[in-house]
Parts: C-alpha cells; structure tokens; sequence
C-alpha cells in the first residue's frame, strides 16, 4: 500500500506532462469499467503502449476502476439494454452487427455496452478534472502543502525515504 | 514532448503473441473442463475428458477418452466415445460461428466398466428420487372424522338440487301463464261463436256459403294459428321436460360425485386405480422421471434469453439477438458420423445438417443410427425448421432386442426392487412441433430375472410373486399436448399386477370407508326421491294441450268449405 502511494506521489511529482498523466487515468477508467476481454480493451492497451500514457499511473488506477466497474454492474445492463432495445437504434446495432469489428466487439451484451458508454463519459470528464487537477498540485498545493508541520514530520518517515530511493 | 513510444508498439505485439501462446496452450484443458462441467451438470454424473488435442492448419479438434458416467450405476458408464475429431472452418470462426464439415465419433461404447466412481460429490439429482420409497398406507378415520369431512365438503348434490327446483319452478310459472285455460276457453268460444254464425247462414241459404266464403277461410285460418301455437307449446314442453330430466339425472349423480370427491380427500379418489397410478406413475420409475425432467430442463434452458458471465470481474450482462446476415448458423454440424462396436452390437450412423440455430441450417436435420449384432436398434430424428416459429421432427426409434442388467424398478422400505437382467423391446413414434407434443413410446421388458428384496410381506410378496409369472412386462409412455407442459401418463402391465396385489386389502378397506361415507353424504342431502315426480306436471300440460288441440281439430273437421 505505501509503495503504491509512494509511486502515485512520484508521478505526480514528476516531470512528466499533466495529459500523459490524465490519460493514463481515463484510459483506466475505460479498461477497468468495462468487461476485460473485449476488443476495445485490446485498442485501449494500444493506446496505452503506443502513446506515452504514464504506465504506472495506469496499474495503479485500473484495479479501482475495476471495483467502480463490479459496483455500476447493474446500471450498465440496464444502461446498456435500454439502448439495444431502443427502437430507433435497431438498425444501426444491426448493420454493426454484421461488421467483423462488431461481431467481436461483444456490444450486443447488455453489460458491455452500457459500461462502455459509462466508462467513456467518465473517461472524458476525467481527462480534463485529473489535468487540471494535476496543474492544481504541482503549481498551487505542492508549496503549500510542504509547509505543513505534518509534512515535514511526514519527511523523516520511512515513506519519505521510501519516495527519496524510488525517486533515486 | 515525444508523444510517441514506439517500443509500444513491440510490447503490444509481444503481450499479443504472449497471449495467443497462452490460450493454444491452455485452450485444450479449457475445452476439456467445459465439457466436463457442462456434461456432469446436464446428466447428473461425471463426464470425463482424458485429453484435447487442437490442430492449427487446419483448425482441427481432437476429443480423445470421452466418458459418461451412469447416474445409476456410478462403476459404469453410460457411454464412451474412443475418439471425436473435427476441423472447424477458418472463415465461418472469423464471424464467430463454428462450421464442422465433418464430425467424427468413433470407438463408441455403451455401459463401459469404470476404473473409478462416477458419481457426483454431494449426490446426484436422480437419487433423491429412488430414495423415493413406496409405502402404501391407508387412512384409519373415525366416524365423527367421517361426519366432518362430508360437513366441511360444500356438497355439489346440494347445488345441483337447488338449481333443479329453480328450473323447475321458473318452468313452472312460465307454463301457467302459456296455458291459461280461461284465455283459451274464451278464444275457442269466440270460435265456436262464429261457427255456428256461419252455419246459420248456410243453412238458411246454400248461396251463402259462397257469399260468406271470405268469413269461412278467416276463421280456418284463425283455427289453424290457434293449433300451430299449441304445436309451439308442444314442442317447447317437450324441451323442458328433456331439461328437468337431464338435470334430474345430474342431481341422482350428485352423491356419486360427491363420495369421489370426499374419498379424494383421504387419498381414494379413485380407488384402487388411483393408488396404482399413484405409486406405479412416472413419480416412483426413475429413469422415466429423469428422461422427462431433462426433456423439460432442455425446454427451460432454450426457452431463455442468452445471459452470459464474463471471466472478469465485470459481467457481460444480457444478450440481445440482432438478425444476422450470415445466414448460417452459429454452431453446425454439416454431417456427423459415428461408429463404435461393443460385444453384443455395432453401431453404424450418423447426421446431417445438425445446428444451432437450426432454422439457419435451410435443410432438416437428420440423424440415423443402427445398431446390429446380438443388440437390434434404429434410431431414426427427423427435424425440420423452416423457420424460427415453426419446427416439425419426427422421431421413429425401433430397438427388437435390447439386453440390460441392474435396471431399478422401484423401491420400498424393504430394499430396492431390480431387474438384474431383462431382454428390452421397444418402438417410439412421434411427432414434435414448438407448440405441440405426441409421442407414444411402447416397451417391453421380457425373459425378466429379478433381484428383489428379502422377507417381503403382504402386498409386496404378492406383487414379487406375480412379477416372477410374467414372461414379459410392456409399458407404454405416452406424452401429448403443449410442449412446454405435457401430459405425461406411463401404464403399464405392473398396474394390473399392483392392482391385483394391493386390490384386496385396499379394496376392503376402501369399501368400509366408502360406505361410511355414503351414509353421511345420504344424512346431509336428505331424500332426493321426491324431485322425481317432476313429470307429473309436464304431463298434466301436455294432456291440456293435447285436449284443447282435439277440440279445434273438431271444430275445423265440421268446416266442409
């Protein structure tokens, strides 16, 4: 548990841009949410790869995101039925239907496309709320937070000196 | 900023192949325990898979030790497959859907040696119904028990009375009115009246006959009304009469009915035919238990929506069907063969066309077995799907002699009743649509050798005693109606055997009961013997309406115009 807060503190502490940072949480948020062997999972872990998402952030993140997931189960099915039954939407579901990426998509399960719909609109609220956020921290609540008397207990710690060898 | 990590793109295509190696090599054990869990979970004993074998070019699979266990008989085997081979095609999987060529299952065996038992932790469905025992106890009752019994019951006698003396006094206000005698003596003396008018005129004068001619034909018309109304009358009372007698006849059925329906709350509804059918019906035989309750589990498990659970922690959820432009179906089988020997037989078939969702096939499913040597059988299933709200099949199965051995009869607090060895015969036809059900299969079970508990008293010694006189015990089986709740009745020869071995003893029992409580039933309806004089008043209108139609039928006889 220390060390995964140790490596949380490290990247938010760390050089790395505040979108690489972001991402890695709202792409979390889309691997976690959702059913773990779908084919958009397999574009998400791309992506995730290809660009420089900030893995540890990503590992971190996407065990939570899973408890979030189990948790909103039963408003995905609905969700997702609701939107498969929806009239209106029958032939579009059916003309992706019968597209290779659609037939191995899995959205014709209730639960993969409602926690897919969940998961991207969370992953597009977070993106921006975690950017902003990270902005926030390193530029406002960083010095701030170093003058606290609790803090500079915190630094002598072997959490500090945990943070200080990761940090290298 | 480098946005870009290409050695991304190399741990994607390692974690890729990584994963693709991972599932070749597992995907054997996968296959193996899914048909192990599936198969144990449907027939209620272990299915055993000894290895999987997958091929990648072609695509082929490889079942090899396949074994099902007898719920009956955990040290033996239902059936036993040597080896099922198949290669699935490559561009039907693309889309999901697993197109067989050919399939083949070879090395079949029937009723195997097991090296282990192939029971299932925790007991198997079926037994908890041969733990079933059959126990005939009969109800000791009091009078006053008796007397209750008749008083609680809400006597359909009672209610048939009521409503008879209803009818009958609805009908007889109905005929007072159509029979008042004073309206009709007035309208027969307005009549006769101007009759003897009439005949005045023509006697002072002949010519007046032809003069009054208008007058004359007026009153035979109005005669002929009078009478046609009388033959209305007639007809109608003829109608009542058949109605009070027909409700008469319910009413005398009454206590019948109710003595049925009173026994029937101790259990003797209908006598000794009711207890056979209630401890010799499908309930107390259980193989033909189990053949029903898997025929009804398949309907439940076909009859739901597809609700599938992902590996992962997150469900997949409900599966909604969208219509497919791959008009084939997801699982197909185009043609299946089989073949396997055994000591007493050897087995030569196969099928055609067998898939799901069938009604995507196009063509009817067909599966054809024969078994030849000492063991004769053919299997003939014929099923055809035009479409998803339409199936036919017809199955025709013929087996001419079929040896078995340790076959459970039944069981009584005594032990278990076996047939340790028997020759069987059977032949199934019928017919099977989505909405409907007829199917009659007939078997036999001759040169019948019998392993039955020791010490066996009473009734049971009597029916041992008869089953070891028979040459040959039939059954018949015979399923009709809605599919999805069929009507399902099994006789067999055991029920006269029942009958004649519990007869007596639940017969005399049964009849003391009966009268005891045709007694109390006869106390609470009282006489009935009364409502029978219904026909005398029926008869007295009927005299009435044949005395007043003679009456006009003179009056128009003396009409000579």
């Amino acid at each position: 548990m220390l060390t995964i807060l140790v490596k949380l503190l490290k990247v938010l502490n760390s050089e790395q841009s505040p979108s690489q940072i972001a991402a890695a949480i709202s792409l979390a948020a889309i691997i976690g949410i959702t059913p773990l062997l779908s084919l958009h999972n397999l574009v998400v872990v791309f992506v995730v790869l290809f660009f420089r998402v900030n893995l540890t952030l990503f590992l971190v993140s996407w065990p939570i995101f899973t408890l979030l997931g189990v948790v909103l189960s039963p408003l995905s099915e609905s969700l997702g039925l609701m939107l498969l039954q929806a009239e209106p939407l029958i032939p579009v579901w059916e003309s992706f239907y019968n597209t290779l990426f659609g037939r191995w998509s899995n959205f014709y399960y209730a639960g993969v496309l409602g926690s897919l719909i969940i998961a991207l609109a969370a992953g597009l609220i977070l993106y921006p709320v975690s950017q902003k956020l990270i902005v926030a921290y390193r530029h406002q609540w960083l010095d701030k937070l170093e003058k606290f008397k609790i803090v500079k207990l915190l630094k002598t710690s072997r959490l500090w000196q945990m943070y200080q060898s990761y940090s290298g | 900023m480098k946005i870009i990590r290409w050695w991304g793109i190399s741990a994607f295509a390692v974690l890729i192949i990584l994963a693709a190696a991972i599932w070749f090599l597992l995907a054997p054990k996968l296959i193996a325990s899914s048909i192990e869990e599936f198969g144990s979970e449907a027939l209620g004993a272990k299915v055993d898979v000894a290895r999987v074998e997958l091929g990648l070019s072609p695509l082929t699979v490889g079942i090899f030790g396949l074994q099902a266990a007898d719920p009956d008989k955990p040290m033996q085997n239902l059936l036993e497959v040597e080896e099922v081979t198949f290669a699935v095609d490559l561009d039907a999987l693309l889309w999901k859907k697993i197109v067989i060529d050919e399939l083949n299952l070879s090395g079949v065996k029937l009723a195997t040696a097991r090296a282990e038992s192939g029971s299932l932790g925790g007991g198997r469905r079926s037994s908890q119904l041969v733990d079933q025992i059959v126990t005939i106890e009969m109800p000791e009752l009091s009078e006053a028990d008796l007397d209750a019994a008749v008083e609680k019951t809400d006597l359909i006698t009672l209610k048939r009375i009521d409503e008879f003396k209803s009818r009958q006094a609805d009908i007889e206000s109905r005929w007072q009115n159509a029979l008042d005698k004073e309206a009709f003596n007035a309208r027969q003396e307005k009549l006769k009246r101007e009759f003897q008018r009439l005949s005045k005129r023509a006697k002072k004068n002949k010519l007046n006959l032809i003069k009054d001619r208008k007058d004359w034909k007026k009153l035979k018309k109005a005669i002929d009304s009078e009478r046609r109304q009388l033959t209305g009358l007639s007809d109608q009372l003829k109608q009542d009469r058949q109605l009070l007698s027909q409700q008469y006849q319910s009413v005398k059925q009454g206590p019948d009915d109710d003595l049925k329906a009173v026994m029937g709350q101790f259990g003797l509804g209908d006598g000794v035919d009711g207890l056979v059918d209630r401890y010799l019906g499908p309930k107390y035989t259980p193989w033909v238990k189990r053949a029903i309750e898997m025929a009804q589990g398949v309907q439940t498990n076909n009859s739901g929506q597809g609700a599938e659970q992902s590996g992962a922690a997150v469900l997949l959820g409900e599966r909604v069907f969208f219509s497919d432009e791959k008009l084939f179906p997801d699982v197909l089988v185009k043609k299946m063969n089989v073949s396997g020997q055994d000591i007493n037989w050897d087995l030569e078939g196969g099928g055609f066309n067998l898939g799901y969702l069938p009604w995507l096939t196009g063509k009817p499913a067909k599966i054809d077995l024969k078994f030849s040597g000492n063991s004769l059988a053919a299997i003939k299933i014929d099923s055809n799907w035009p479409s998803a709200e339409k199936m036919t099949t017809k199955l025709d199965a013929k087996i001419n002699r079929w040896p078995l051995s340790e076959l459970p009869l039944m069981e009584t607090p005594e032990g278990s009743w076996l047939l340790s060895s028997a020759v069987l015969a059977a032949n199934a036809q019928g017919n099977i649509t989505l909405e409907k059900i007829d199917l009659v299969i007939d078997f036999s079970f001759s040169s019948v050798q019998l392993k039955l508990p020791e010490n066996l008293i009473g009734w049971q010694k009597s029916l041992a005693d008869s089953l070891a006189r028979q040459s040959k015990i039939n059954f018949k089986l015979v399923a009709t109606g809605d599919l999805t709740d069929p009507k399902i009745k099994l006789s067999s020869g055991l029920d006269k055997l029942m009958q004649g071995a519990v007869g007596e003893q639940v017969k005399q029992k049964a009849e003391k009961l009966k009268d005891k409580v045709k007694q109390s039933i006869s106390a609470k309806v009282g006489d009935i013997g009364d409502l029978s004089n219904f026909g005398d008043n029926l008869n007295q209108w009927q005299s009435q309406l044949s005395s007043n139609d003679s009456a006009l039928k003179d009056l128009l006889g003396k009409i000579k115009i």
